[in-house]
């Protein structure tokens, strides 16, 4: 114990004594969480379309004020050539075009069928099939107004109700989440440099002929991580719920249970890579690319249902899944233990897993 | 003095590809990337699981059912529990959205009234209760259209350029291009200079007869060699494995690819010059990447983003470079389309990297 206690303190003054590298540590949460929060919208807005009204009647003037009256188009800053709309979209200056040929006013009024043109830039496949939902939205909303009045319609209207995060606010949605992704960075990514800076140093030699068991040096070596890695909890916690007014419903304590679940798994990930790795440079790079970006793109920012099936398998492995479906659960939902017990056995046994594997690679190295 | 270049240029090499792991890693990291942005990244919101509690139980009901159906965008499936338990499905995640179809329905349909079916939406996931309802809603107009036997009078004819399957690997394949020579160039350039501060080896390297620019040049250069043929290695998979179309010139994107890496490396090298270990450097550079990333554009467009953040992005080389590769690759853009990003980001790599030489001449 007295010896965990010193390798403990040894790493604590390892991060204490690098200034900078501890200002990082700690201010990166509060920016990460502001950069995603606001970066990561997906409510397509202000898409830029360019009418060429061919018509020129004050129906036709009525549905172009009608596009760009709604949040979701807005006018380009260049007027576009009516000879040659596809320069306009190949430059990027617009990303639509309406092309309202002559004769839209005289339909209108006769009744007879009429088409809109409509070219649309589909390089962002998302942003297209945006274009096209607003764009036949709104025109079916000009053309019910136009109507007779007299009309009788059966309708069937939906009622919306919204539960949990009824305001709809993306950074609900995506704060909670960017917790697992900042523990995780934290603890994966410093665990996997700091074992393999003493690798690169030399200094593992001197620590593994010191009276000290291996699994001693892990314990020691994690502790410091555990504790840097709760802060930075905290600090995105209150940042969420201080600039983006995320709520949290479920129970504290409860969250602090599953979050040092979390951090210990994470931990032993960062063991794992170490004890496969040399340098520090590979040590992160390995990080990065096998878990940070799998943790991002596979825990549930992006639904997880619409990927190829492999895909879906692979998410089971990455830990970050479940921490957050645990952290959306308790707060945004107010979840209890009996829900996520699940999701956090997984956890501990994916923890188990890496620990068994570092610790048998890193026990051979020392005979 | 060329001699002194190619020995340092020879030396880096040996010494990223000597370690069988970094090998890996240089052919891992484009493929990993690929794979997951190319397939993951779709924010397209589709096949929604949907529970009905349908208490009208009638042929009209069970026809408004069968057309939440059309798209895809719905999955129905009749609700196993009761409708006071309809949140223990969205807490445990295993439902998305309900539908409540009142008693009424059919009968006030078929006098002509209006009828008000009720939905209800785990809203934590904001994105898709939004459009969620939105389809909901458009289905529904159908649905009463179709029971008045009216047909719409006007209708859109669309046209869908350069994209037209909707494929989300053939938007984002350009797009790692730009993030992989945007990571790689920061992060190995700004580590390996600090390595040799680290080490004491960056003083036995300036007490030698090879002068500073010589010294950096021959230390980048690797890297800048690195960077083209990771690209080059995604373009081909990109372009064999995934099919994607490549529309424009080869020669210009190469070029201009060239001048992109010149910010990238001028960046990491400006890391190198403010930290002291590999630790430091790395977090500024991954910091860097993400930021990079965030704000380019690559995920979401840069108009969903708030008016403010919308003037930091401009700051963001990476912004111009990935606007510059998705509009060669995808429509076949030439260099006068493309020339106010072209003259933005060749006047950022000039400033960037002559500062950061500056910088690190001086020390």
């Amino acid at each position: 114990m007295r010896r965990l206690r010193f390798i403990a303190q040894k790493e604590f003054y390892h991060v204490l004594r690098d200034a900078r590298s501890l200002t990082i540590v700690l201010a990166m949460p509060m920016i990460m969480t502001f950069l995603y929060g606001y970066a990561i919208n997906l409510d397509t807005e202000n898409i830029v379309i360019s009418v060429i009204d061919y018509d020129k009647t004050s129906e036709s003037r009525n549905l172009a004020d009608r596009l760009y009256n709604s949040t979701y188009f807005s006018m380009p800053k260049t007027k576009v050539d009516n000879l040659d709309p596809e320069c306009a979209l190949r430059s990027g200056r617009t990303q639509a075009v309406l092309i309202i040929k002559p004769g839209f006013a005289k339909a209108l009024h006769t009744g007879e069928p009429f088409s809109l043109g409509l070219i649309i830039d589909g390089s962002d496949n998302n942003v297209s099939a945006a274009i096209q939902n607003y764009a036949s939205i709104l025109l079916q909303r000009f053309l019910t107004e136009r109507l007779d009045p007299h009309v009788r319609l059966p309708v069937v209207k939906i009622s919306p109700q919204v539960l949990y995060n009824p305001d709809l606010q993306s950074s609900h949605f995506f704060v909670p989440a960017l917790v697992a992704i900042i523990l995780l960075m934290v603890s994966a990514l410093l665990t996997s440099v700091t074992i393999s800076r003493e690798k690169e140093t030399g200094t593992i030699e001197q620590l593994l002929t010191a009276p000290v068991k291996p699994i001693e040096i892990l314990l020691g070596k994690i502790l410091p991580y555990v504790v840097i890695a709760l802060i930075d909890g905290i600090i995105v916690l209150i940042f969420a719920k201080i600039v983006f007014g995320v709520p949290f419903v479920g129970s504290h304590l409860l969250l602090l249970g599953f979050g040092l679940i979390y951090i210990s798994t994470s931990l032993s990930i960062g063991i794992l890579i170490s004890s496969l790795v040399k340098t520090q440079q590979v040590a992160m790079m390995f990080t990065a690319i096998t878990t940070l970006l799998p943790s991002v793109m596979l825990s549930g920012f992006f639904a997880i249902k619409n990927m190829p099936v492999a895909l879906q398998l692979l998410s089971y492995i990455i830990p970050a899944r479940y921490f957050v479906t645990i952290i959306r659960g308790i707060m945004l939902k107010g979840a209890g233990l009996h829900v996520l017990a699940g999701q956090g056995l997984i956890l501990l046994l994916l923890m188990t897993i890496a620990v068994f594997i570092a610790s048998r690679k890193f026990s051979t190295k020392v005979g | 003095m060329w001699r002194a270049f190619v020995g340092l240029v020879k030396k880096e090499f040996i010494q990223i590809l000597r370690d069988p792991n970094m090998l890996r890693l240089i052919f891992m990291m484009p493929l990993i990337q690929l794979i997951l942005f190319g397939y993951v990244v779709n924010t397209e919101v589709k096949r929604i699981a949907l529970d009905v509690y349908d208490f009208d139980r009638s042929y009209l009901s069970r026809e408004f059912v069968n057309s939440m159906r059309a798209g895809n965008y719905f999955v129905p499936s009749r609700s196993e529990v009761s409708l006071r338990d309809l949140e223990e499905r969205f807490k445990d995640g295993s439902g998305e959205m309900a539908l409540v179809i009142p008693q009424d329905f059919s009968e006030k349909l078929v006098k002509g009234d209006q009828v008000t079916v009720g939905l209800v939406a785990d809203g934590s996931n904001s994105n898709s209760a939004l459009v969620g309802q939105g389809y909901a809603a458009q289905i529904a107009q159908k649905f009463s259209r179709q029971q008045a036997n009216l047909s719409p009078p006007v209708e859109i004819r669309q046209q869908v350029l350069y994209n037209p399957e909707a494929e989300s690997v053939y938007f984002m394949v350009p797009g790692i291009v730009a993030a992989l020579l945007t990571m790689l160039s920061v992060m190995l350039t700004s580590m390996a200079i600090v390595r040799e501060r680290e080490r004491g080896t960056l003083e036995q390297l300036l007490v030698t007869p090879i002068s500073t620019i010589t010294l950096l040049v021959g230390k980048i250069t690797p890297f800048a060699i690195l960077g083209l043929f990771e690209m080059v290695f995604v373009l081909m998979v990109g372009v064999l494995w995934f099919g994607i179309p490549f529309v424009g010139s080869p020669v210009l994107l190469f070029a201009l690819s060239a001048v992109y890496l010149l910010a990238a490396l001028g960046i990491g090298m400006f890391f190198s010059t403010v930290t002291t270990t590999q630790q430091q450097a790395m977090f500024f550079a991954w910091f860097f990447s993400i930021f990079a990333l965030l704000t380019s554009g690559f995920f979401t467009p840069i108009a969903n983003m708030p008016q403010w953040l919308q003037y930091i992005t401009y700051l963001n080389p990476m912004r111009y470079f990935l606007s510059i590769v998705r509009g060669i690759m995808m429509k076949g853009a030439g260099f006068f389309d493309l020339l106010p990003d072209i003259t933005a980001q060749t006047v950022f790599a000039i400033v960037i990297f002559s500062f950061s030489a500056l910088r690190f001449t001086k020390r």
